[in-house]
């Protein structure tokens, strides 16, 4: 009826948005025009994210009271706890250099949204939340927010979230537990889940996987901090130690190791390049199953290389050596502890007998290989390995090849095609590391500038404390250092009397 | 789990991880690319990779998810083989009938299994390429025999002429069922859950799907 009418005179009014703003109306919105519409439209949904955000800061701030309430304990000043929560985080990742660097890489750690941006300049006195604490709890809270989206439309949604927040908060409390009973307790819980899941709420098997990945996601990203390698472990040292292996094996090469991809094939060496920053990323990840996306990404990179390479679907033969090569390029950051974390607290049948799960146990293949290495391995004699790896030989320049027995023809020409390519792949990694550098730089500019607002306001709301002669000595300026001899206190008064200079006549 | 129990066993899926290990070239890799796609020494490749393979079976109406895990058979990577055979359920050992060798790489596997997972594995010694017989370098009889001493197995079977390897897997699925069934009674009768049996099989109560959402078959 309505299409009928087109081309026919309306009454203006028919035209307008009902609301009555002037705009023209639309009948696909009701008649309201796009702007009242989006509106009324929004408000609903509005509504549903004030309240997911009262819930997520409701949260929030249980989490701070509760961690607020065990620094009291240990510090027994409690007007600084501000500070001194500060000053811990940092003396904690200045313990762990590793830590410190890489931390700053993540890239959630960029940006906040701007809501809680205002709200800190506003109540920035109130907040006691350093730069890092605000960025990594407004993951959390995201991570809260998407949990809860996600259990919304399922019957049993409100009993999981109470159940893996008390057990998330409960958590936080065992952290002085050893790694592996922090594992157990973990693992513990995903399986009395599942097994809920599946027998109270006759959940498919798909469907209860979907769950516990969810479940996985919003517990590990509020325990990241707690459990990612703890004190209680030398999984520290243990990255160390592998990451100066890799260091010291630089001299590796790809027929050493038999390994099937002939960089001088563009897509190959651009797949080689992928591979190895997708091992590296699995570090910026906060949950298992993300870290493990990583490494799975890392693996189809190496599986194109194989293919492109030697026209045929990579076999195992084929893909451990290849990885081998991509984790001694990569020397990929906290490699051990990310290994340990997604071994502690990753759901089990992921690891077991998933797809992820296989790539991830041959990349505990790759470090146990590269941990264990020696000539033989590579097949070199132990003298010439001894002598790589003191440094004082070099391999890169054969003398006698007759050991590369996987190599094609590995001339001198072919090699420094390859220097070239290792050295656009080095350029690459480096411009990456000089992004992630300024970003770093900016966000430490972003916290110098917010200690000094904090000082600041402090240095405000304590001002008697401040006239304090010990306080005022940083000028350190003549007149200070004067009035401080001459104010009366009872050292002064201890002090012989000034001496007169006599006068003697004649 | 435990509330699973002895239930009802209509609707369970069983997951099962199975490693393939043996010498290289003795045809782990043909063996499952010819099972889980049909193919032989094919140049027209559509999987990525051959390396971790997956099938669903339904074995006397039950569903079996199985993972098949490809492992790197030269010598040097011979150390990592527990890092790969750790909580599999089943282990396929292959070795070249031509190949006497290969036949001995089997042995030493089977005692380093049988050490490490005692009979919590189920063992199945593979004789491939039975298509090359008039270069038989190990005799059946004592093929057979060995396999029965040490509790495992023995089928003989052809990648080339697809001989064997239906029989080989489903044979293997049901004794691995047989193997979980025993494990879940154990449990019903109230035996401590630990670690290792957390993750050691899975079996799960499952609704029949109503909806069949793709997702079949190797996610590679
Ligand atoms: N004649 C014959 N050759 C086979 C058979 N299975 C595999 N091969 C060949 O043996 C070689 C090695 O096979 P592959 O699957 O790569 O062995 P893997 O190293 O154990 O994975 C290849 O050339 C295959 O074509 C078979 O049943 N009969
Ligand atoms: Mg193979
Ligand atoms: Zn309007």
């Amino acid at each position: 009826m309505m299409s009928q009418r087109r081309g026919i005179h309306l009454d203006q009014s028919e035209l307008l948005c009902s609301k009555g703003c002037g705009f023209y109306g639309n009948t696909a919105w009701q008649g309201l025009c796009s702007k009242c519409w989006r509106e009324e439209n929004q408000r609903e949904k509005q509504k549903q994210i004030q309240e997911d955000w009262a819930l997520a800061e409701r949260l929030q701030r249980e989490e701070e009271e509760a961690y607020a309430s065990r620094h009291q304990r240990a510090q027994s000043q409690p007007t600084i706890t501000p500070f001194s929560k500060f000053e811990e985080r940092k003396t904690k990742e200045k313990s762990s250099k590793v830590n410190t660097v890489t931390k700053f890489f993540t890239p959630s750690t960029k940006t906040p949204p701007k809501k809680d941006a205002t709200n800190v300049e506003v109540q920035s006195s109130s907040s006691p939340s350093s730069s890092t604490s605000r960025h990594s709890s407004l993951d959390s809270d995201h991570a809260t927010r998407e949990f809860i989206d996600f259990l919304r439309p399922l019957k049993p949604g409100k009993e999981i979230f109470k159940q893996c927040r008390a057990f998330t908060e409960g958590m936080v409390y065992k952290r002085d537990m050893s790694a592996d009973e922090l594992s157990e307790c973990v693992q513990d819980f995903y399986q009395n889940l599942s097994e809920r899941l599946h027998s109270q709420f006759k959940g498919s098997t798909d469907h209860v996987e979907s769950i516990m990945d969810e479940v996985e996601k919003y517990m590990m990203t509020h325990l990241y901090k707690e459990v990612f390698c703890p004190e209680t472990t030398d999984d520290e040292k243990k990255d160390l130690t592998i990451q100066k292996r890799i260091r010291a094996l630089h001299w590796v090469t790809i027929e050493m190791l038999c390994v099937p991809v002939d960089e001088e094939i563009p897509e190959v060496s651009d797949s080689v390049v992928k591979a190895i920053t997708d091992v590296i990323e699995m570090d910026s990840k906060r949950v298992p199953k993300e870290k493990l996306a990583c490494i799975t990404r890392c693996s189809k990179h190496i599986f194109n290389a194989i293919k492109v390479s030697k026209k045929e679907a990579a076999s195992a033969d084929d893909f451990l050596p290849t990885l081998i090569y991509i984790v001694l390029k990569a020397n990929p950051p906290r490699l051990q502890s990310n290994i340990q974390y997604i071994t502690r607290f990753c759901n089990p049948s992921r690891l077991m007998t998933g797809e992820d799960g296989y790539y991830f146990t041959n990349l505990c293949c790759a470090v146990a290989f590269i941990e264990k290495l020696d000539g033989q391995s590579l097949n070199l004699s132990s003298e010439e390995f001894e002598l790589y790896m003191s440094g004082q030989v070099s391999p890169q320049w054969p003398q006698a090849t007759g050991a590369f027995s996987c190599s094609s023809s590995s001339t001198a020409l072919s090699q420094v095609h390859k220097r070239l390519d290792l050295l656009t792949g080095l350029g690459e990694r480096q411009e990456r590391v000089m992004e992630k550098a300024r970003k770093l730089e900016s966000d430490l500019i972003d916290w110098t500038d917010e200690v000094e607002q904090k000082v600041q306001s402090v240095l405000e709301s304590f001002p008697a404390e401040n006239q304090s002669p010990t306080a005022g000595t940083a000028s350190g300026t003549a007149s200070a250092a004067a009035s401080a001899i001459d104010s009366d206190n009872v050292e002064n008064e201890l002090l012989p009397p000034p001496l007169q200079p006599q006068v003697f006549a004649g | 789990m435990a509330a699973g129990g002895t239930g009802g066993n209509s609707g369970k899926t069983y997951s099962f991880k199975v490693v393939l290990l043996g010498e290289g070239c003795v045809g782990k890799t043909s063996l499952v690319l010819r099972y889980c796609e049909n193919k032989f020494n094919d140049k027209h490749i559509t999987t990525l990779q051959a390396s971790f393979l997956t099938k669903k079976l339904n074995i006397t109406g039950k569903r079996v998810n199985l993972a098949i895990w490809d492992t790197a058979g030269q010598e040097r990577f011979h150390a990592l083989g527990p890092i790969y055979y750790r909580d599999s359920n089943g282990a396929i050992l292959v070795y070249d009938v031509t190949d006497e060798d290969s036949f001995q790489k089997v042995k030493n596997w089977v005692k380093e299994l049988r050490k490490m997972l005692g009979n919590e594995i189920c063992l199945c010694i593979v004789g491939n390429k039975i298509d090359l017989d008039k270069d038989r370098h190990v005799s059946v009889e004592e093929a057979e025999s060995y396999a029965e001493s040490v509790g495992a197995k023995h089928y003989h079977t052809s990648a080339k002429l697809n001989k064997g390897i239906e029989e080989l897997f489903l044979d293997l699925c049901k004794r691995m069922m047989e193997m979980a069934q025993a494990e879940e009674r154990l449990k019903g009768n109230g035996a401590s859950q630990s670690a290792s049996s957390r993750r050691g099989v899975q079996i799960v109560d499952d609704e029949p799907q109503a909806t069949p959402a793709g997702g079949c078959c190797s996610s590679g």
